[in-house]
This record gives structure tokens, C-alpha cells and sequence, in this order.
């Protein structure tokens, strides 16, 4: 018990440094709240502004006929909203779906849809001077959906431009 | 000819009847106007005997009518008056008798009015005399008128009695005519019946009984076992044809008989002979024979061959009978000193026994001592056993309970996760809030690194967990190899306790079999002495073997020539 009791007691102690750090300098400049959440290894955010708010992934019906990035439909209070994969849009390895995967609801252009992550990490406020333009070695599709690189290799996308490319508005047609 | 025996006999016969019955016949027509003329003789006399008296009654009235005139007296009256009235008789009952023939009627006729006259004259005259006297009637006499008329009569009654005279000549002259025609008819007619008699008898013999005779010769031949004998078939259509063709049948069957016969006498089986009718009591026979013939012979056949092979065999057996006789009378030679050897060896076995019994003596008590030691061993297994099952229990209850505590866990676990999901929920509200959000996007930053603390305490707690697991599950698979080997460690000890208590049982019985075997060893020796001699008398009977095994052989030589000849006998038959 004494052992639980010193534990606790580090915790706490813990908890009362980290609460006793001065809070960060205010940002000069506007800052940017960002959501981080995780694709395979790699670390990427979005803006809270498009996000309305994260679920885990339960019930997925997938569709056919329908290009490989969407992975299906889910049921969300009562909305039926798809599912998008943008790991197939950055050739990321596929690792499977679980429970333990969750979906970010985003809103705009008109859209709803749900993000597919394999990790949320959480919410942070990033100064938007701080964001650095993007690599010269990210091409393609990647390049187009970037909207800068942070400090700590955070890759913050562009919703507006995921949400506005015309290849996610999907109309397919199949033989019968 | 198309008459069968019955019609020809029959025929025969009749002709002869119908020439008897016309003989008969002849003969009664002859004495019938026989019989006839006879009659007509006896009415010719009847005629002539009253014309006679006619004629004696007329003169019997002509003299009472003279005594009367000459003399008046009354009683010359009684001729007249009677012989008048037998001649009016006499002359009715002519005509009756003549009224058969025409002449002598008109005759007769021609009779009566004479009579009436002459009776009236005789009348008148006596008529006369009685009136008046003598000269009247003489005058009426002496007219002459009676003896004319009495003249007439005796006239006309001559002519009759001629006539009737011719009659009966003409009539016995055809009545002998007749007997003469009969008599010929009857000599004639019985030569000549008796003649066709004689000729049919003959015929019907030539006809009937000459081919019997043929036949029965034939049969007589037949039953005499000759068959060569050919019946002439012809085409009557009588019974005697019948027979004969029957015959010629019977006698064409019995020779295909023969010959089926015969081909069987000379071994060849394969007749197939057709019954004449289901009734063939002799072709169903045969055919029962050659088919019983047909299957003994092939059960011969193969009972020969299997006899030639058998005897082969034997003959083999036998010569190798005979070789191994040979060997073994060799063999029981040395047999013989060998048992020599053996009655020396056993003598020594015999005191070496006795020293084994004395030893296992020794060993019977040490066996005792050991057997009680297993029992107390035993005894410390149970103990242990008992101590290892209440261990192996406790660690089944750690290891339920370690589950449960996981399982909470995986609650926590789960809690902290969905902490975590409605931190972030929180600060996406709060960042949307803006500035008035703030102070609650510090609180949301707070409960996510609480639910990360609470995630990462359940993480170790999970690890430590495992480990316990872990060591509890070593501990509990330890425990039960301890079981099991405390488990075998009894087995093995009452095992050792057995083999013990069977070892003491086992240097008991080897004992007391050591002292058996030392009386045995004694009881050998002399068991010995007697198969030495007993050698002796085999080795003679083997030598007496050998000369009966080559007798042996020489049999069952002859026994195969035996088979073979009977083999090339049963060849014979073409089956």
C-alpha cells in the first residue's frame, strides 16, 4: 500500500510541476488550432475549424462500386455520412481496420464526410508563421492536399482543397 | 381291297346264309303244292263218292217205286221216299263241291232238272197206282220217260266222273314235277353253298392268317434276339397292314436301340437316342443309361486322373520316405551316444543342485527384509501426494482470479480511451468557442492527459498482470508435474512393492524348486539309464523302418502302373 500511496503522491507532485510552468508565451501572431491525429507512423493535423468532432469507428457497411479511398458509410446520430481513406491518397501501408480506429467528422463545401485516423492524438495551437511551405520531395496529390509542414515534421493539411478536388465527388457507373 | 377282316368274314358268311335261305326257301314252296295237290286227290274222291251216291239213292227210289206199283202195298213206298230225298241232298252238296270249277257246274246244273224230272216221273207214277190202278202207271212206265231221263244221268255223272279223273291226273303229274324241281334245287343249292364256303375259308386264310404267320415268325425271331429279319411293308389299309407297319416300326426302333447299344458296347457315349413316345419304357431307359454311363465315365476319368497324380505323389513320398528312414536311422545312431553323454552330464547337474537349494534358502529371508521397507515408502508417497493436490488447487484459484483482474482492466482500459475521445471532443468545442473557450480548452487538455495517465497505470498494471499470469501458469503446470511424478513415484513404489513381494514369492518357489530340481536331477539320472536303453530298441525298429519304407515304395510303384492302365481303360470311352 505504501508503494500505491508513493505513487499516487508522484503524480500529484508531477501534475503540480507541469501546472506550475508559466504559460507559454502568447503568439505574436495569429495562432492556428490544430487537430493532430496519426496515419500509419506519420503525424498530421487539420484545422479545428472544418472539424465538427471525432468518433470511433463502429458499424462500417462498405459500399461497392466505389473507388478504393472510400472506404464505406457509418451511421452517426442518425446521419448517414461516408468514409474517406487518405491513406490510399498518400500511399500509405494499409495496417487494417479495428475499433480502436476513429473517424474525424469535417464540414465544407458543402460536405460531410468522416476522415479515417488511425490515432487521435489531440488538439494544439500552432502559431501559423510557424508553419514552413512544403517540401520540395512531396509531389503529386500530396503536394496538392498540403498546406505546410510544422516545426516537428507535422504535416497540416488543406481541408478546402481535399474537400474542393472533384475526384472524391464519386460517379460511377457499372455495367449491369 | 379296302375291306378290313371283320367286312371280309362277315361277307363270307352272309353269301353262304343267303344260298341256304334260298334252298330253304325252294323246299317249303315244293312241299307246300305238295300238300296242295293232296287236297284237291281228296276233293276229286269226295266229288266221285256222291255222284256214286247219287247214283244208288236215285235207284234206290226207282226200286221202291217198282215194288210199290207191281205191288200196292204201302211198305215198298219207304225206299222211294228216302232215297228221293238223299238225292235232292246228294246233288246240293255236288254243286257245293264243283263250284270251284265252271265246266263240271254247268254239269251239275244240267243234273238237277233231270233229277227233279225222273223224281217227278217215279211221283206220278206211284200217284198213279194209288188213285187208280196198275195200267195207268204202267202206261206212264212203259212211256219210257223215266229211263230216258235215268239214261241223261248216268250220262252227264259219267262225263263228271271222267272230268275229276283227268283233274287228278293233271295235278299228280305237277306235284311230282314240282318235288322233282325241289329235290334238284336243294342238291344243287348245298353243293354250291358248301363250295363258296370252302372258296371264302380258303381266301380269308391266305389273306389274313399268311401275313400273321410272317409276323409271328418274325416276332418269334425278335424275341429270340434276331433283328435282321426285314418286315415287307404293303399298302393294306387293314388291320394286318396296321400290324405289319407297327411291326415294321417296332423292329426299326429296337434296331436303333441295337445300334446305340452297340455304339455304346464299343465305348462311344455320345448317342443322343430320342424316346419313341414319354411312355418309352426302353428309350428312356437308354437315355437315362447313356447319361448315368456318360457321367460315371467322366467321374472315372477324373477320378483316374486324380488317382495317377495321387499315386505319382505317393511314389514320391515314398521314395522320400524311404531317403529320410535312412537318415534317421543314421541319425538315431548317433542319437544313442549322444544319450551316453547326456546320463554322464546329468550326474554332474545332479550335486550342482543340491548347492543351488541351499543358496536360495538364504535368499527366501532377504527377500522378507526388503519387502517391508517398500511398504513404509509407500506409505511416505501417499503423504505427499495428498500435500501436492491442496497446492495445485490454491494455484487454480490465483490463476481464475488473475482472469477476473484483467478483465476490469480491459474496463479501465476502455474508460480511459473514451476519456481521451471526449477530451479532444472538448477541445474542438473549445477552440471553436475562441477566446471563451480557452479556460475550457485548458480543462479538456487536462482530462486527456488524466485518461493518458490512467491509460499508461493500466498498461503496466496489464504487464505486471501478465507476468503473474505467466508465473502462475509455470506454477500451476509445476504443480502438476509434481502431482503426476509424486503420482508415478507411488505407482513406481507399489510397483517395487509387487516386484518385491513377487521377487520373495518367486526366491520361495525357486527354492523349493531347487530342491525339486535336485531330487528331478536324481530322478533323470536314472530316467537316463533307461533312454539309453531305450535308444537301443529304437535303433533297431528304424533299421526295420528303413526295409518297410522300400517295401512302401514298391507298392506305390505298382499302385501308379495301377492308375495309368486304368487311365488308358477309361481313354477308351468317347464320352
Amino acid at each position: 500500500m505504501t508503494n500505491a500511496d508513493a505513487e499516487a503522491d508522484r503524480i500529484l507532485r508531477a501534475r503540480a510541476r507541469a501546472l506550475a510552468q508559466p504559460p507559454p508565451s502568447a503568439a505574436p501572431s495569429t495562432m492556428l488550432e490544430l487537430l493532430e491525429f496519426r496515419l500509419a507512423s506519420e503525424r498530421y493535423a487539420l484545422e479545428t475549424r472544418h472539424v465538427q468532432n471525432v468518433h470511433p469507428l463502429r458499424e462500417l457497411t462498405p459500399l461497392p462500386c466505389t473507388p478504393p479511398f472510400v472506404l464505406g458509410i457509418v451511421n452517426v446520430r442518425g446521419r448517414i455520412l461516408p468514409v474517406l481513406d487518405l491513406k490510399k491518397f498518400f500511399e500509405l501501408p494499409e495496417q487494417g481496420l479495428t475499433d480502436l480506429h476513429r473517424i474525424i467528422l469535417v464540414q465544407g463545401n458543402d460536405l460531410e464526410l468522416g476522415l479515417l485516423a488511425d490515432v487521435i492524438v489531440g488538439v494544439r495551437s500552432v502559431p501559423a508563421d510557424s508553419l514552413q511551405p512544403s517540401l520540395p520531395t512531396l509531389t503529386g496529390i500530396r503536394a496538392d492536399y498540403l498546406k505546410g509542414i510544422g516545426e516537428d515534421g507535422l504535416v497540416v493539411l488543406d481541408l478546402d482543397r481535399i474537400l474542393s478536388d472533384p475526384k472524391i465527388i464519386v460517379h460511377e457507373e457499372v455495367e449491369s | 381291297m379296302r375291306w378290313n377282316v371283320g367286312t371280309k368274314i362277315s361277307v363270307g358268311f352272309a353269301i353262304t346264309l343267303a344260298i341256304f335261305v334260298i334252298v330253304g326257301a325252294v323246299s317249303y314252296q315244293s312241299v307246300t303244292k305238295q300238300t296242295e295237290a293232296a287236297t284237291w286227290v281228296a276233293h276229286t274222291r269226295e266229288v266221285q263218292n256222291q255222284l256214286t251216291q247219287l247214283l244208288s239213292n236215285l235207284q234206290d227210289a226207282e226200286t221202291g217205286q217198282r215194288g210199290y206199283v207191281i205191288t200196292g202195298v204201302e211198305s215198298y213206298l219207304a225206299p222211294f221216299t228216302d232215297g228221293s230225298a238223299r238225292a235232292e241232298e246228294n246233288r246240293r252238296r255236288l254243286a257245293e263241291l264243283v263250284s270251284d270249277n265252271p265246266r263240271q257246274q254247268v254239269r251239275a246244273d244240267a243234273l238237277a232238272p233231270l233229277i227233279a224230272d225222273k223224281l217227278a216221273e217215279l211221283q206220278q207214277t206211284v200217284e198213279l197206282r194209288k188213285t187208280r190202278d196198275f195200267a195207268a202207271a204202267q202206261t206212264v212206265v212203259l212211256s219210257d220217260r223215266g229211263k230216258k231221263a235215268m239214261d241223261a244221268l248216268r250220262t252227264i255223272m259219267r262225263e263228271m266222273n271222267l272230268e275229276e279223273e283227268a283233274l287228278l291226273k293233271t295235278r299228280a303229274d305237277a306235284a311230282q314235277i314240282d318235288a322233282r324241281d325241289a329235290k334238284w334245287t336243294i342238291v344243287v343249292g348245298t353243293l354250291l353253298a358248301l363250295v363258296f364256303a370252302g372258296l371264302a375259308g380258303l381266301l380269308l386264310t391266305r389273306n389274313i392268317a399268311g401275313p400273321l404267320k410272317n409276323l409271328t415268325g418274325i416276332a418269334e425271331r425278335i424275341t429270340a434276339g434276331d433283328l435282321s429279319s426285314d418286315v415287307t411293308v404293303n399298302d393294306r389299309s387293314d388291320e394286318v397292314g396296321v400290324l405289319t407297319r407297327a411291326f415294321e416300326r417296332m423292329t426299326r426302333s429296337l434296331r436303333t436301340m441295337a445300334g446305340a447299344a452297340e455304339q455304346i458296347a464299343a465305348g462311344d457315349l455320345r448317342t443322343s437316342l430320342q424316346p419313341q413316345s414319354p411312355s418309352d419304357v426302353l428309350g428312356n431307359a437308354f437315355v437315362r443309361m447313356t447319361d448315368n454311363l456318360r457321367r460315371q465315365i467322366g467321374g472315372i476319368l477324373e477320378g483316374t486322373a486324380v488317382l495317377g497324380s495321387a499315386a505319382s505323389e505317393i511314389v514320391a513320398s515314398t521314395a522320400q520316405l524311404a531317403s529320410g528312414a535312412s537318415e534317421s536311422a543314421a541319425a538315431v545312431s548317433e542319437t544313442t551316444t549322444t544319450v551316453e553323454e547326456i546320463r554322464q552330464t546329468a550326474q554332474l547337474a545332479s550335486q550342482k543342485a543340491r548347492t543351488v537349494a541351499d543358496s536360495a534358502q538364504k535368499a527366501v529371508q532377504i527377500s522378507h527384509t526388503g519387502r517391508k521397507s517398500t511398504e513404509d515408502v509407500a506409505a511416505g508417497m501417499g503423504r505427499i501426494r495428498t500435500q501436492m493436490e491442496a497446492i495445485a488447487e490454491s494455484m487454480m484459484r490465483l490463476s481464475e482470479q488473475s482472469q477476473t483482474i484483467g478483465q476490469i482492466i480491459a474496463t479501465v482500459e476502455d474508460l480511459a480511451a473514451q476519456s481521451n475521445l471526449l477530451a479532444v471532443n472538448a477541445a474542438i468545442e473549445a477552440a471553436k468557442a475562441g477566446e471563451h473557450g480557452k479556460g475550457f480548452g485548458v480543462v479538456a487538455q487536462e482530462v486527456k492527459s488524466l485518461a493518458e495517465q490512467s491509460r499508461q497505470a493500466t498498461d503496466r498494471v496489464r504487464t505486471i498482470l501478465n507476468d503473474i499470469q505467466k508465473a502462475t501458469t509455470a506454477a500451476v503446470m509445476a504443480t502438476e508435474q509434481g502431482g503426476k511424478a509424486v503420482e508415478a513415484g507411488g505407482k513406481q513404489t507399489e510397483m517395487a512393492g509387487e516386484s518385491i513381494a513377487a521377487l520373495a514369492g518367486s526366491v520361495t518357489e525357486a527354492a523349493q524348486a531347487a530342491t525339486q530340481i535336485a531330487a528331478s536331477s536324481q530322478q533323470q539320472l536314472i530316467g537316463m539309464d533307461q533312454v539309453a536303453g531305450a535308444m537301443e530298441n529304437i535303433k533297431q525298429a528304424s533299421t526295420q523302418n528303413v526295409a518297410s519304407a522300400k517295401q512302401l515304395e514298391t507298392a506305390a510303384r505298382n499302385i501308379d502302373d495301377l492308375g495309368r492302365r486304368l487311365k488308358q481303360l477309361v481313354e477308351n470311352y468317347a464320352v
